[in-house]
This record gives structure tokens, C-alpha cells and sequence, in this order.
């Protein structure tokens, strides 16, 4: 009997590339690229987060929208993220008795 | 330089990482530690380091040459045989003794070695070109100004009324820089003090960027600051407090005196105009003495005889109007 070590809230390289519309190969090219998280399991197979589906979106949306080169679309992935925790805090400090 | 570091290290990758691991761990620390992102003066060192390691790591060949050579590999001729290159190390090590490092000639070898010297080292300084300069865009873009950097600066309440001298320490090119820095008298929380040209370096001559100091005000143990208002508390006796009195109070300026009026309850403010920090630009703050009634833990007897006596013959309730 075998068991197999998979984490179910985690999607592999093949589930998360269908559901995200695009080519393994372009995935896997995202991770080297540092802009969207994978982790490595013993065996060297990717396993993605569902969160990182909505950043595969705001990819391609940057990439079509705006011709954004992957190396800035890091840069502005960083940054957006960055403004977002900013505007939390700012939201946080002006709450009364916060 | 990182010279000093292990290039796997400064990537923060394990030796034995893929080409994607290391392009990945390279645009992640890029993207964090760019001068235009990140402003921290520590920041532009860590930058060429990671630019440099990346540089290296990336191209396969470079990265084997590395791996067998150590940091030194540039000063290696390309035809030189690693496994030939460790033998003359270990053999160097063996004649030069504790002086010096392997590789840098002046020492002879051992009968048995096999190796000419003058092959080994014939790249030496001169095998520098190779894949050229380094990476990064001064190649197409000529002379780029340096980016501006901004680094805290703590300074004590007495310091920013007075004004001051003050070292700081930053991380810099070539390690740690000391800097003089000017504190004019009056500054506050949150005020810039501009240092032109301390900021990142340009290249090829071009300007460096300004370095910014963010003043922190450090806190206080008598003070509280708000604006260039002082806050103060002011310990008054219960008699002080009702008859009146004038107090002596410590203020960043010197001594000053407090004429406490009659009738004084704990929390009322009494304002000392124009002992806040000062203003190169208008009116100096306040500072705001407030009133904090203090009894004595333990009464003598005759102090008890007394507050007795003025318990019997007061009509003064304190929560009669509430």
C-alpha cells in the first residue's frame, strides 16, 4: 500500500496551470522569475497556493494592459502589495482609539 | 566589495541550487534591495553585491569556475585544470607556510610538482576581461545620477533645543562611514535634514543622490513633546496647591520659575510661554506645566493632628458639581 504525500490545499504544476489558462512551461518560468510563490517539495515538483491564481490574473492583466516586461511586473507586484499594507496601517492609525 | 562573501550566500541558495532557483532568489533580493525601492544606504551595497553574485552564478561556466576556483577565479586563466589548480594550492600552502595566500607567486614548489607556475599564473590580472564589465544599464545609458537615501537620526529633546554635533554611522561603500551632522536648534519629530551628495553614488561620475536624516525625537523622562509644545508635570504639596506658591522647574533652557496660583487642582496646565523648543521660523513652543498633587505616603503626627483639624472645619466637597 501506498500512500501518497500530497497536500490538498495546495494545487501541483498541471491542476494550477489549467486553472490559471496557461502553459506549464510559462508557469514554471514565473516561479524562476520570482513573481509568484511555489514551494519545492523532495522531489522537485512545484506546488502552488490557490491564493497565487488572483496573482497569475493581475500578471497577465499588467502584462496586457500596460506592456509590462515580467521584470517590472515583479517590481509593481512588490509595490502594490507594499501600498496595501501602507493603506491598512494608515486606515488603522486614523480609526479612533486605534 | 563582496570579495569577503560566499556568492551562494549573498543569494541566500544552497551550492547546489538550480539556474532557476538562483534567477529567482536574484530578481526577489533585486526587487527588494534597488535603490529607487529600497533607501536604506545599506541598501545600494547589498544591491551590487547581489547584482555581482548573480552575475557570476548565472552563467553556468562562470558558476563552475567559481565553484573550483573560490573568489579569486577572475585571476585564474580560462584553461587553467581545476583538479591541476588544487594540487598547486595544497602544495603552495605547504612551502609558503603561514605567510601569505597561495597563489599570489613568491613561493616555489616542492620537488615532486609537476605544474609551471608561470602557466598557472599567467592569467593573472590579465584574464579580467572576459564576459566584460558588469552588469547593469551605465553600459547603455552613460552617466546615471545616484539614487537619494534616508536613515534615522535619534536626537534628544535637549539636543534639538540647543542644537548639536552628532555622528552617524551608515553602511556604505567600503563599509561603515561616519558622518558629522549639524543639528540645527528646533528641529522636530519627523523634520528632514537634507546631506547633499551623501546619498547613493552615481556612475561614472555622474552626481551621488542626498542622504536624508529623519529626525526622531528620542523620549523623555521628564518631558513629553507634541509639536514644539513641552509637556511637563508639575508635583505640587496639597497646601502648595491651595495657597499658592512659586516652584522652581527644570526646562531644556534652564531653570524657571512657576508662580502657581491659588486654588490649583491636579490636572491644570499652567503655561510657561516661549519655553517649548524653539522656532528658526516664528514663535519658540510652550511649556506646559501640569499640575499633580502629591501626598506624603506617611503623615508625622503632627502633620495628621493638622489635616484632622482642617478635615473638621472644611465645607469643601470635591464631588459636590459632578
Amino acid at each position: 500500500m501506498t500512500y501518497a504525500l500530497v497536500r490538498p490545499n495546495e494545487l501541483d504544476l498541471g491542476a494550477f496551470a489549467a486553472a490559471a489558462g496557461l502553459h506549464p512551461e510559462l508557469v514554471r518560468r514565473l516561479v524562476a522569475l520570482g513573481i509568484i510563490d511555489a514551494s519545492c517539495d523532495c522531489s522537485g515538483d512545484l506546488w502552488f497556493a490557490p491564493g497565487q491564481l488572483a496573482v497569475v490574473a493581475r500578471i497577465q492583466r499588467l502584462r496586457a494592459g500596460l506592456g509590462l516586461n515580467y521584470a517590472s511586473i515583479g517590481l509593481v507586484l512588490d509595490l502594490l502589495d507594499r501600498i496595501t499594507a501602507l493603506e491598512a496601517a494608515l486606515q488603522r492609525a486614523r480609526r479612533p482609539g486605534g | 566589495m563582496a570579495a569577503d562573501r560566499d556568492f551562494y550566500q549573498i543569494l541566500g541558495v544552497p551550492r547546489e541550487a538550480s539556474q532557476d532557483d538562483i534567477q529567482r532568489a536574484y530578481r526577489r533580493l533585486a526587487r527588494t534591495h534597488h535603490p529607487d525601492v529600497n533607501n536604506d544606504p545599506a541598501a545600494e551595497e547589498r544591491f551590487k553585491d547581489i547584482s555581482e553574485a548573480y552575475d557570476v552564478l548565472s552563467d553556468p561556466q562562470t558558476r563552475r569556475r567559481y565553484d573550483a576556483f573560490g573568489p579569486d577565479f577572475r585571476q585564474v586563466s580560462e584553461d587553467v585544470d581545476p583538479e591541476a589548480w588544487r594540487r598547486a594550492q595544497a602544495g603552495a600552502r605547504a612551502t609558503a607556510g603561514a605567510g601569505g595566500r597561495a597563489g599570489r607567486g613568491g613561493f616555489g614548489f616542492g620537488a615532486g610538482d609537476e605544474i609551471d607556475l608561470d602557466d598557472l599564473l599567467g592569467g593573472l590580472f590579465g584574464a579580467r576581461g572576459g564576459r566584460g564589465g558588469r552588469r547593469g544599464a551605465s553600459r547603455d545609458w552613460g552617466p546615471i545620477p545616484g539614487a537619494d537615501q534616508t536613515a534615522d537620526i535619534e536626537v534628544s529633546i535637549e539636543e534639538a533645543y540647543h542644537g548639536a554635533r552628532k555622528t552617524v554611522s551608515l553602511a556604505g561603500p567600503g563599509g561603515t562611514r561616519n558622518l558629522q551632522v549639524t543639528i540645527p536648534p528646533g528641529v522636530t519629530d519627523g523634520q528632514r535634514i537634507r546631506l547633499t551628495g551623501q546619498g547613493g553614488r552615481g556612475s561614472d561620475g555622474a552626481r551621488p543622490g542626498d542622504l536624508y536624516l529623519v529626525v526622531q525625537i528620542a523620549p523623555h523622562r521628564t518631558y513629553r513633546l507634541e509639536g514644539r509644545d513641552l509637556h511637563a508635570d508639575l508635583r505640587l504639596a496639597p497646601w502648595e496647591a491651595a495657597l499658592g506658591t512659586s516652584v522652581a522647574l527644570a526646562t531644556p533652557g534652564g531653570e524657571a520659575k512657576v508662580k502657581v496660583p491659588p486654588g490649583t487642582s491636579s490636572g491644570r496646565r499652567l503655561r510657561l510661554r516661549g519655553r517649548g523648543l524653539p522656532n528658526p521660523r516664528g514663535k519658540p513652543g510652550d511649556l506646559l506645566a501640569e499640575a499633580k498633587i502629591v501626598v506624603p505616603a506617611q503623615l508625622s503626627e503632627a502633620e495628621r493632628e493638622l489635616f484632622e483639624q482642617l478635615a473638621a472645619a472644611a465645607d469643601f466637597d470635591p464631588r459636590r458639581n459632578q
